[in-house]
């Protein structure tokens, strides 16, 4: 009190370092990691750790119930991949790749088609967005179940509708060339509502001159999407690429509920795969083994399109 | 001006007109498409036994509850129910204080290794869930945690797109209303609470709606970590597990599964539909994130 008193000429300056200085040191801390500590380690404990190790064991012959009687195999679980004893995994790996592939490309042409039919729309569209959205909210496991019924050859509504279209009819889940392509279909019922929206969100924030010009210069609608809509929107479709390919790899509960890996494996994907070796199989070490082989993929997956989006996204890194 | 011309543009033709009909038909009958296999359910659920497999199939209800008390006698469900909302109710909570102080570390906070901590949460995303079940379930184990809330709660406690979410809103605030606060004398954890919660509260609610969401429909890690112990696994087990015991077992009763995928599905549905603004805002800001 006394001091600030008497030295009155020095205030000014005074008070602009002491201004200063708690609002610097208000950010800088040597504690900032314990704020994230939490969720580090949760993190770490469950994803980062745990990713490791999956890498270890998939070099035992694994005993789940008495992890101490493990056998080291080395790479033998990894030689194994290669063997001819169905479900091998050179075909989960080539379904999880058909099935991610069917779901890039026809999710994202799907979603963009239906972001552009229901943009800038009144009531009755909006309402519409929300029932694209609504089977993405919902269960998949209940969904399934209900999508089981749908694929019935006998009484299901997928061919009755063909049917009363007079076109050929399919046995859809089950026969081995359809299941897949049916899984799909529900797949892509269950997930164009979420892209659809980010897709709305990325036509949201185009700026409208650059259209405005090309109709006023006689564009058709088509080379003014072609030209301009598409090309703005490259970033947000990278987005949809990316987070698309991976919900794909990762895909299991439809696998599970809607066609139980069959007809004749022909369903049966990696992550399927992985866990019917782990957990159906109890061969832990060669769940493993083929888990580690998904991590690879999805990565490869990742690099490649940070490779190709070039700071597309750097706001998300 | 040029508003009025390019619109005068469109309405001048009849064609305008027509194509703005045709587009609201068109999203009509798609969206009518893709709400249509709950509708069909619903018939399922309320048809006479036997129906449901007429050709070509029923499509009005028959108002017959009894396939409904039916499958709502077969299995615990209240129980089930209980533990689902539990379990998601949990998670969200903790998640959003885990999302709030990272957020708010890697948003605000400057400190030695921040960097690398933002890269090691960025580096998450690359590890898929298919990859994680085997090594923690054997974690799992050997903690005794199968079987537990705890193994269904604290794994999923903390999300990238919410640490993200809250860094991003903790970015666009301007520098000086933290700093004034901190001025005043207020301590970090006081400012991030007086000041930061509010300010950041639109990023809280996308993520505590996306998060319960997530939990509730989530299957594949609940049925691997409940599933081990016959006697008393329902104890702990999430309403979906539940109703995919009861389809394994109840197989062959459709009308009596389909009121069990109902009466399972629609407060999933309900909770959906009255925030399904928070939803799409959380799926709209996913692209907003994407351009920066």
């Amino acid at each position: 009190m006394t001091a600030t008193t008497t030295a009155r000429p020095a205030l000014v300056t005074e008070g602009r370092t002491r201004r200063r200085a708690p609002a610097r040191d208000f950010r800088t801390t040597r504690w900032g990691w314990a704020y994230s500590a939490p969720a580090v380690l949760i993190f770490s404990a469950f994803v980062i750790v745990p990713t490791g190790y999956t890498f270890y064991v998939s070099l035992w012959k694994w005993n789940a119930l008495n992890p101490a009687m493990s056998v080291y195999r080395g790479l033998g679980n990894y030689q194994r991949l290669f063997d001819a004893t169905q479900p091998t995994f050179l075909s989960s790996l080539w379904h999880s790749l058909y099935f991610s592939a069917a779901m890039v490309i026809g999710g994202t042409a799907l979603s963009l088609a239906l972001a552009l039919l229901l943009q800038r729309g009144g009531a009755l569209l909006n309402a519409s967005r929300v029932a694209l959205f609504l089977p993405h909210a919902t269960p998949m496991i209940a969904t399934s179940m209900i999508w089981v019924w749908i694929f019935n050859p006998r009484f299901g509504l997928a061919d009755w509708m063909l049917h009363t279209l007079h076109l050929p009819t399919s046995q859809w889940l089950q026969s081995s060339t359809s299941a897949m392509p049916a899984v799909i279909v529900y797949s892509l019922w269950h997930e164009v509502g979420f892209t659809t929206v980010v897709f709305l969100g990325g036509l949201a924030v185009l700026p409208n001159e650059l259209s405005e010009a090309a109709r006023m210069d006689g564009c058709s609608a088509w080379q003014e999407f072609w030209h301009i809509t598409w090309h703005q929107l490259r970033p947000v479709t990278v987005f949809v690429v990316a987070i698309t390919a991976i919900t794909s790899l990762q895909a299991f509960t439809q696998f599970y509920q809607l066609s139980d890996g069959g007809p004749v494996y022909a369903t049966t994907t990696l992550s399927y795969l992985v866990y019917q070796e782990a957990f159906v199989l109890s061969d832990t070490g060669y769940g493993a083994a083929l888990a580690v082989v998904l991590f690879a993929v999805t990565v490869f997956f990742t690099l490649v399109r940070r490779r190709t989006a070039a700071g597309a996204d750097s706001a998300l890194a | 001006m040029s508003t009025s011309s390019s619109r005068g543009i469109r309405s001048v033709t009849g064609a305008g007109r027509a194509g703005r009909i045709a587009r609201r038909v068109l999203a009509l009958l798609i969206g009518a498409a893709f709400v249509f296999p709950f509708y069909w359910t619903v018939v399922i659920s309320l048809g006479r036994p036997g129906e449901f497999s007429d050709f070509p199939p029923v499509l009005l209800p028959h108002w017959d509850w009894s396939n409904w008390s039916r499958a709502w006698h077969a299995a615990p469900w209240v129980r089930l129910f209980a533990n689902t909302v539990l379990i998601a109710s949990c998670t969200v909570l903790l998640c959003l204080a885990t999302s709030l102080l990272a957020g708010f570390a890697f948003g605000v906070l400057r400190f030695r290794g921040r960097k690398f901590l933002t890269l090691l949460v960025l580096s998450v995303l690359m590890m898929p869930g298919t990859v994680l079940i085997i090594p923690d379930y054997v974690l799992a184990s050997d903690l005794h945690l199968l079987n537990t809330y705890w193994i269904q709660i604290i794994p999923w406690g903390a999300s990238v797109f919410g640490i993200f979410l809250v860094r991003q809103f903790f970015l666009a605030i301007p520098q000086e209303i933290l700093d004034a606060a901190a001025l005043d004398g207020a301590s970090r954890l006081r400012v991030l609470w007086s000041i930061g919660i509010p300010m950041v509260r639109p990023a809280l609610v996308i993520i505590a709606v996306n998060v319960f969401l997530g939990s509730w429909n989530s299957f594949l890690w609940p049925v691997i970590m409940t599933s081990s112990s016959m006697d008393s696994s329902s104890t702990v087990q999430p309403v979906e597990v539940g109703l995919s015991t009861f389809a394994s077992a109840e197989g062959t009763d459709f009308p009596g599964l389909a009121a069990a995928v109902t009466f399972t599905t629609l407060p999933v549905m309900a909770f959906f539909l009255v925030l399904q603004r928070q939803f799409i805002r959380g799926a709209l800001s996913a692209a907003g994130g994407v351009r920066g």
